[in-house]
Formats: C-alpha cells, sequence, structure tokens
C-alpha cells in the first residue's frame, strides 16, 4: 500500500515537475536578459558616449549591451571598458549585442565607453546598457545548482550578500570621511598660518618702506 | 517529491516577485542635454530617483553649477521638473508601465560630471499572483526585506555621491588658500616697491626743480 501511494504521488509529481522545472529556467534565464533593467541612451555617430561608475575592490561587475533595432537597420558600435588607472578591460569592435564581466582589483572609477565607427554624421542609435554589480551580477542559477540551494537559501544568501555589499560601502564611506576631516583640517591650519605671514610680511615691508624713505629723506638733507 | 515540489513552486513565485530592478547608479558627463530610459514592468511601482553634480569641467568655478531635470512617463505626463539644481533625491509612483524618460540639460558652457541613480521597486502582492494559494508570507516577507535594503543602497550611493563632491571641493579650498596667501604676499610687496619708486621719484623731482634749503 505505501509503495503504490508513494509511487502515484511521485507519478504526479513527475507530471508537473517537467513544467515546473522548465518555468523556472524560463524565468531564471529571462531575468538575465539586457531588456528587463537595462538603461536605454542615444549614441550619436560623431561622439564617444562613456558611462562611469564608483567601484570597490573585489567586487564582481556585469555589463550586457545591446543595440535597439530600429526597424531593419542594423548598426554597430564599438565597446571600451577600461579601470580607473587606463587598463582596458574589455574591447570589441563593430558589434550590436555583447557582455563583459570582471571582478575589479582595485577601486575606483571603471567606464564603458561607446562610439561608432564609420557611420553617417546625422546617425543616433538607441543602446541598452544593462550594468550590474556585486549582488545583482552573480549568477544565482549556477551557485543554487552548485551549492544545492533551494529557494529560500538562495534568497537568503542574496540578503547577505547585499548587507555585507552595504558593510562594505558604509566603511568606505566613513574611511572617506576621514580623509574629508584631515584635509579640512590641514586647511584650517593653513588658514591660520598663511594669515599670520602675510599680516608678518605687511608688516615688514611697511617697517622696510619707513626705514627706506627715512634714509631717503636723511640722504637728501630734509630730514 | 512533493517538499521538491513545493520548493520550486515557491522559487518560482519568489523569481516572479523579485525580478524588480537592484539600483542602478552611473557617472556620466553632461555636455548640453541627455537622455536616459528605463523600463517600469508594473504599474504602481516605487521609483526613487536622485542626481548629484560631482564637479565641473572648470576646476577654477567657485560653486557648482546646475542642471535641469526632467521625468516624462510613457503616456507623456511631465512626472518632475527641476530647475537649475545641484542635487536632488525624489520618488514618485509611475503611473503606468513603460519606458520613462529621464533628460537632464545644462545651460552654462561646462561640461558636468553628474551621478545619477534609479530604483525601481516592486513587491507582488498576493492579488496579482496566478495562484493566490501560492502565496507564502515567508517569501514575502524576505523580499520586503530584500527591497528595504535596496532602498539602504540607494541612500547610500547619494550619500557616496555627497561625499565625492565635498572631498573634491575641500581639497580646492586646500589649494586655493594657499594660492591665495602666496598672492597676497607678492602684491604686497609689489606695492611697496612701487609705493617707494614712486615717492623717491616724486621727491627727486621736485628737489631738482625747487629752491635748494
Amino acid at each position: 500500500m505505501e509503495r503504490a501511494k508513494k509511487s502515484s504521488a511521485s507519478s504526479r509529481a513527475g507530471l508537473v515537475l517537467p513544467w515546473v522545472a522548465f518555468l523556472q529556467l524560463v524565468l531564471m534565464a529571462g531575468s538575465g536578459l539586457v531588456g528587463v533593467d537595462a538603461l536605454r541612451f542615444e549614441v550619436p555617430a560623431a561622439a564617444t558616449k562613456c558611462i562611469a561608475e564608483e567601484i570597490q575592490p573585489n567586487v564582481l561587475v556585469l555589463g550586457d549591451y545591446s543595440v535597439v533595432s530600429a526597424g531593419d537597420a542594423s548598426h554597430r558600435i564599438t565597446v571600451k571598458v577600461t579601470s580607473p588607472y587606463g587598463q582596458q578591460l574589455y574591447f570589441q569592435e563593430n558589434v550590436q549585442v555583447g557582455q563583459f564581466g570582471f571582478t575589479t582589483k582595485e577601486g575606483g572609477n571603471f567606464m564603458a565607453c561607446f562610439w561608432m565607427q564609420n557611420a553617417p554624421q546625422t546617425l543616433t542609435i538607441s543602446l541598452d546598457l544593462d550594468w550590474k554589480t556585486g549582488v545583482a551580477a552573480k549568477d544565482w542559477e549556477d551557485i543554487a545548482k552548485k551549492d544545492k540551494l533551494d529557494g529560500m537559501e538562495v534568497e537568503l544568501r542574496k540578503l547577505e550578500e547585499a548587507v555585507e555589499s552595504i558593510h562594505a560601502e558604509m566603511l568606505y564611506l566613513r574611511d572617506r570621511e576621514k580623509e574629508m576631516r584631515n584635509i579640512n583640517e590641514v586647511t584650517n591650519a593653513r588658514v591660520a598660518w598663511f594669515s599670520i605671514m602675510s599680516l608678518f610680511i605687511c608688516l615688514s615691508v611697511a617697517g622696510w618702506q619707513l626705514w627706506h624713505l627715512k634714509s631717503f629723506f636723511e640722504r637728501k638733507k630734509l630730514l | 517529491m512533493e517538499i521538491d515540489l513545493c520548493f520550486r513552486i515557491a522559487l518560482l513565485v519568489l523569481l516572479a516577485s523579485c525580478v524588480a530592478g537592484p539600483v542602478q547608479g552611473i557617472r556620466f558627463v553632461l555636455d548640453r542635454k541627455e537622455c536616459f530610459s528605463h523600463e517600469v514592468h508594473w504599474e504602481h511601482d516605487n521609483v526613487d530617483v536622485s542626481f548629484v553634480v560631482i564637479k565641473a569641467d572648470n576646476p577654477w568655478s567657485f560653486n557648482r553649477l546646475g542642471v535641469d531635470l526632467t521625468v516624462e512617463a510613457p503616456n507623456g505626463r511631465l512626472l518632475y521638473n527641476g530647475h537649475q539644481k545641484e542635487d536632488d533625491k525624489f520618488e514618485f509612483e509611475a503611473p503606468v508601465r513603460g519606458f520613462y524618460r529621464f533628460c537632464f540639460s545644462n545651460i552654462s558652457p561646462m561640461h558636468e560630471t553628474i551621478d545619477f541613480d534609479v530604483h525601481i521597486g516592486h513587491i507582488t502582492s498576493r492579488e496579482e499572483l496566478a495562484k493566490p494559494e501560492d502565496f507564502d508570507p515567508l517569501l514575502h516577507q524576505i523580499s520586503v526585506i530584500e527591497e528595504a535594503l535596496y532602498g539602504v543602497r540607494f541612500e547610500q550611493h547619494w550619500l557616496q555621491a555627497q561625499t565625492d563632491h565635498q572631498a573634491i571641493m575641500n581639497e580646492a579650498m586646500s589649494r586655493r588658500v594657499i594660492y591665495k596667501a602666496l598672492l597676497e604676499s607678492a602684491a604686497l610687496v609689489a606695492c611697496s616697491f612701487l609705493q617707494v619708486f614712486l615717492l623717491q621719484r616724486l621727491f627727486e623731482r621736485k628737489l631738482g626743480k625747487g629752491s635748494r634749503v
């Protein structure tokens, strides 16, 4: 009896399970598509458009870009991603769709630049850019499969990573604030010392004037 | 098997509910006019927008120059119109779904670096689900927490942008103090030399022309 019950339950689940798994895959794959959370902007023919972000070190960055097709015209753009020290991290010429990913080694301004080569001067194309950093950039489907996590655990782990990134950014803000405090104190000291120096120079120059003019008048036998 | 199926359905539900956008904070250089579009997938979503002018191209500009920002809904309605602001943070409820347009325009001749952040938050309510019995209050609470965390990150990004601007301004101020003091001293010394020279010349001329004492 027990075995029959179990087999009927499993056969019911067996009918529903592939459908659920398929939908799950579709949804997970769908959330990785460019159009979902992308920012759309225009790239004119003559100019270079650059999008940058201040990113902490050791953060995973993922970028998806695609040219928004207007009608049947297929325009191509050139992409270049650079690190804060000018090092080129990604370069692709004349593409329509693409993806780049890297882990930041240092903190700073990471920039993605887009421009068109050999395009008519009046052309302006729309570009979709999905720029994800940190928690959003990780492949959660892959992590869930590797570590065999269920839905709840995946979400909780995402929350944990989000909290950790907030903490890291808070520490960075604190360091930045300390630097600014130092600069402010240096500026305060500078204002005081340089004002005294100015006053000293003013008085000494006035004294020199008096002495020089007195000796001049004595020479001219007026005093 | 039953439990596995339950969890898979729960995961589906959760994914369907939490595909709302994480924060998209970017920096760009504004020349004259720059427009961005972002898609909002569900109506009545809460959209948080913030922008901060980090610096102007000219290092000697004495204060930040403001920019104009307009936010346009897909149905053409103007949701926000800001004039000459150096930073702002606001939110609105999206009336319809579709592409929302954020346009910045700059009337000053200098290029400005702007930090722009958009966050669209959505939490699936019980009514939106296809099968209301799939609604799991625990997963719903987790998605509420996730949304709150994204809100915290949004605020933090704005704070970071403001701090960056303050840091640039402070360094500029520190340098200007020295330049001002040196310039002042040089001007004083030059002025006093000029005074002495002119007085000497005046007296020599008068003594040369006039009668001897």
